[in-house]
């Protein structure tokens, strides 16, 4: 878990790496590494790498970055961490390679050389990369199958530019500042812009599960090596219906320790993040199960919120205490919001309209000693746990006849969206004849912020039709369902999984957790975890449940959790944002959803002032 | 490798974009991957020295239709090709059609203005085709992927080259003393003077030298090229009171531009128009310190600031600063700092772009 990043002068004519940017960069993410800071420069002065580093495995010198090769011709620089790099050490050294250090970063190096760009399929891991190969002249990066850990780049032609954020990209100073139409309509559309677009045109993602290589005459286009979408269906191929007679709560139980176990690898103590949901909950019965002897565990809750159904302390408590944790309940208040904003924006790395509980859940964790925390991300996604798994296809099972008709849908929403508009319903509904009637239109409606026809109220005419023309967001949706898993709950799984959670949740969590230095890890994001549970319910014919997870520990979670229906961690920031005072926000109607109210006030310093985004 | 060359300057016309197509022509031909290449242009000379190896020119066409239509016939009388070369972007609609029709994959060659605005529906579409875009400059570049929904990956940057012509060396005293500037320290601006290229600066550069004559009273700023807009500068002149500080010349020969390059003091062009600017790196490679833009390609010729000083184009009081720098304070290694742009650098790129986008 770090901050990286490069320059790379890869044209003819560009200049020589400027030192002072490469650094500009790498100290602007000093939240990220603030355990140790290194440079490497190439002798020629057209390759540099810079790294911000947090020690979490082997924390002596021998694991400092940037990382040269013993025999002096590859170089890394790496954020995040490769949880199966003791086997592959071990398999490595079989091989005949010899190791200087105990970290994970030299298994990369050894692993590249033996490889090539092969070797991220054996990297199990949240991670981005980037190796320079001096004999070659070529930089090659990396980014993990879910797109946990970050990676930005620019390529003005001449020089390549990479970090781990877009805000320190921007802090060396050489990057056009000139806004991204896509990266606008999508965050207005999705409430966190999709990748690869940024908020800046020059500046763009490196997609999750993909690869890059950058050499003299520029960069190539990134190459995915991974999909969920293609696990599912690969594992609908192999193992439709193979025994339907397994028992599918036995299999989820070993996969889930697997993955457990695996995700406490650590030279620091590795904490946990508790809610009163299954998710969190089951992990930590799991931590227990790995063997993990002190588990630490901490819980956000809301003045507020105390008494009341949604404060989540009480079943929390119970939870710690059934396993044995050592609990701490932190509270936060409409003051420490305050407080926190203007620090919580300039550290949101691109807008978004969540992230603030997990801005405040890390600095708890963080305020305990913690350095790494398990979180219970992803645990919706794998099991089936958001209203989209039973609404999407039921939508679709509806509105595919009408959608069928030629212009009934647009028809539909121009005479409907008014009348709907004066009644105070939800604005998507207009849309339901014209977009319900497939999944990616179904997913617009459940996850979108703000509708297609509703852009031109936000944004400038030009800046929506340019920004849909490059966005393309239907397309965009269907390429997360691609190739296409027969059975509905993948599909969801995969557009889940490959949109709300790569594009929200896993890009909030990186920024609002590193913004603390504190490393969450996330269990039920795995790609090894993956690949189990789609054997698993292609085999068994099982559709996905909670309850797998939740009767994954040995010891059983409380029952009042189980039985405790579905809440989805809430905060009450939508009221303390109602009641700030910002001049550049109109008042909003009374039935405007909050999340609409928020993205408008986290766009709006951008808005005002580009040179302060 | 069989490239079909489309061409507005082919081999023997005159000015920027028929170099660079001779350049890359050369280039091509030199490529081991390259076996033969049939260039179709618009406008072209009868008079050239022989064409570079593996290289066929056809008859020029300079009327639209009748260069649509042979385009069509030579694509596929000469065919089949594995590459289309388009050299211009108002022909990539053309381009397109006959690479969909022979299913080859088009490379499009952008150089400045024609490449920054967005074109008609048909031409952007064109555009967002091609498997290939190589541009002039990083603005070039930049521009057209504001309007054009490619892959940035597929937008390359291919600079202009410094003709080898270009090195120091003592000036041929003749051409000073031809135009009264010997013994003379000078400012020296070598451009077409075009009322639609206004914003070649030629104007501004007037304005800052009656600054530039507090601090250096014998300076001299010589503007050589020729165009419809040279009356309102010299008006603008006479309005100043700069008689004698500003000489025009007309459009003089290269020999004789070198030897201007290697006897005056400083170059500069102070535009906000420019693809690249090559007269930048020309005048550098003779060891002249440069002055240029820093809004458009001319940040690529002066490299960042490297081979020249890179001021706003647009406000005079940079444009003096630079100028009296330059005059106090001469840096004296351009000519190394320029060769980057050497044709071996190109040649070596293009033989790169052809293994790694059509092998």
């Amino acid at each position: 878990m770090c901050g990286i990043n490069g320059i790379f002068a890869y044209h003819y004519a560009a200049n020589p790496i400027d030192r002072r940017e490469l650094l500009a960069t790498r100290d602007q993410m000093i939240a990220r590494g603030p355990d140790g800071a290194g440079r490497w420069l190439s002798e020629d002065g057209h390759v540099g790498f810079g790294h911000r580093r947090l020690s979490i495995i082997d924390l002596t010198e021998a694991g400092a970055q940037p990382m040269v090769s013993a025999e002096g011709d590859l170089v890394v620089t790496f954020n995040g961490e490769i949880y199966n790099y003791r086997e592959l050490r071990r398999s490595l050294e079989e091989r005949g390679r010899s190791f200087h250090s105990h970290s994970d970063t030299e298994v990369l190096l050894h692993l590249y050389a033996t490889k090539g760009a092969e070797m991220v399929k054996d990297l199990r891991g949240m991670f981005a990369f980037a190796i320079f190969d001096l004999k070659a002249q070529t930089l090659f990066l990396a980014r993990d199958p879910y797109g946990i850990k970050p990676l930005y780049y620019a390529d003005d032609g001449w020089t390549f530019r990479f970090a781990s954020q877009v805000k320190a990209l921007l802090a060396g100073g050489q990057i056009s500042r000139d806004p991204e139409p896509a990266g606008q309509v999508g965050f207005y559309l999705f409430g966190s812009i999709p990748e690869p677009f940024t908020t800046y045109r020059a500046i763009r993602s490196l997609p999750a599960g993909s690869t890059m290589v950058v050499d003299k005459i520029g960069a190539h286009e990134p190459v995915r090596y991974h999909s969920i979408a293609r696990d599912f269906c690969e594992a609908e191929t192999r193992y439709a219906g193979a025994d339907r007679t397994a028992d599918p709560a036995r299999q989820f139980r070993s996969a889930l320790l697997d993955s457990v176990r695996c995700h406490l690898v650590a030279d620091v103590p590795v904490g946990a993040f508790l809610s009163s949901g299954i998710d969190s909950s089951a992990l930590v019965g799991l931590m227990r199960d790995a063997g993990q002897q002190e588990i630490e565990t901490v819980t956000l809750t809301f003045e507020e919120f105390r008494g009341t159904d949604s404060d989540e302390a009480p079943l929390a408590a119970d939870v710690a205490r059934t396993y044995g944790a050592r609990h701490t309940i932190r509270v936060v208040g409409e003051r420490e919001f305050n407080q926190d904003l203007p620090r919580i924006l300039e550290a949101m790395d691109q807008p978004t309209i969540d992230g603030v509980n997990s801005w405040f859940v890390a600095k708890a964790a963080r305020e305990l000693g913690l350095k790494v925390a398990i979180s219970g991300l992803g645990g919706d996604e794998l099991f089936g746990g958001y209203p989209s798994f039973r609404d999407i296809p039921n939508w679709v099972k509806i509105f595919r006849p009408f959608s069928r008709i030629p212009f009934l849908g647009r028809a539909s929403r121009l005479v409907g969206s008014p009348i709907l508009n004066g009644l105070g319903a939800n604005p998507k509904s207009a849309g339901m004849l014209e977009f319900g009637g497939d999944y990616a239109g179904a997913y617009l409606l459940r996850r979108g912020l703000y509708m297609p026809w509703e852009l031109s109220k936000l944004l400038p005419r030009d800046v929506v039709v340019e920004g849909m023309r490059r966005l393309k967001p239907l397309a965009l949706i269907a390429r997360e369902e691609t190739p296409r898993p027969k059975s509905a709950a993948a599909r969801i799984s995969a557009l889940e999984s490959g949109l709300y959670m790569r594009n929200q949740l896993l890009r909030d969590t990186d920024w609002a957790s590193m913004a603390h230095g504190l490393e969450v890890r996330t269990p039920l994001v795995d790609s090894v975890l993956l690949q189990k549970a789609a054997e698993i319910y292609a085999a068994s014919g099982t559709n996905p449940t909670k309850s797998l997870l939740a009767d994954a520990p040995t010891q059983a979670l409380p029952d009042a959790l189980k039985r405790r229906p579905k809440t989805g961690f809430t905060t009450p920031v939508a009221r303390w944002q109602q009641n700030l005072r910002r001049p550049p926000l109109a008042q909003p109607r009374a039935k405007t959803p909050w999340a609409r109210t928020w993205a408008r006030l986290v766009m709006a310093p951008a808005e005002l002032s580009p040179a302060s985004a | 490798m069989r490239i079909f060359a489309l061409l507005t300057d082919g081999l023997g016309a005159h000015g920027g974009i028929a170099q660079y197509n001779r350049d890359l022509l050369n280039a091509l031909s030199a490529s081991d991957l390259v076996s033969d290449i049939v260039v179709l242009p618009r406008n072209a000379g009868t008079n050239f020295e022989p064409a570079p190896k593996k290289v066929s020119q056809l008859r020029p066409r300079p009327g639209r239709i009748s260069y649509s239509v042979e385009a069509v016939k030579a694509a596929r009388a000469y065919g089949p090709f594995d590459v289309i070369f388009c050299g211009h972007c108002y022909q990539a609609p053309l381009a397109a059609a006959i690479g969909r029709w022979t299913g080859a994959p088009v490379w499009l060659q952008a150089y400045g203005i024609e490449a920054w605005d967005r074109p008609s529906a048909l031409t952007r579409a064109s555009v967002e085709r091609a498997s290939l875009v190589t541009a002039i400059s990083r603005y070039t570049r930049r521009r057209l992927l504001e309007w054009a929904d490619l892959p940035a990956e597929n937008v390359r940057v291919l600079p202009i080259t410094v003709r080898p012509m270009f090195t120091p060396g003592p000036a041929d005293p003749k051409v000073p003393a031809k135009y009264g500037l010997t013994n003379q320290r000078f400012i020296l601006t070598v451009s077409r003077i075009a009322k639609s290229e206004a914003y070649k600066g030629h104007d501004r550069v007037i304005e800052a030298m009656a600054r530039v004559l507090e601090a250096a009273p014998d300076a001299v700023y010589v503007i050589a090229g020729d165009g419809d807009g040279r009356a309102e500068l010299e008006a603008l002149v006479q309005r100043k009171g700069l008689d004698g500080a500003v000489r025009f010349l007309s459009r003089i020969p290269d020999d004789e531009v070198l030897a201007l390059y290697r006897s005056a003091n400083a170059f500069v062009m102070a535009s906000s128009g420019e693809g690249f600017g090559i007269v930048f790196v020309e005048a550098a490679a003779t060891g002249l310190p440069v002055i240029g833009g820093n809004s458009d390609g001319s940040l690529d010729a002066l490299a960042d600031g490297v081979i020249g000083r890179a001021v706003d184009p647009l406000d005079v009081s940079q444009i003096a600063a630079a100028l009296i720098a330059t005059l106090e304070n001469p840096r004296l290694d351009a000519a190394v700092r320029a060769q980057r742009f050497a044709f071996s650098n190109f040649s070596a790129h293009v033989d790169a772009l052809l293994r790694t986008t059509f092998h």
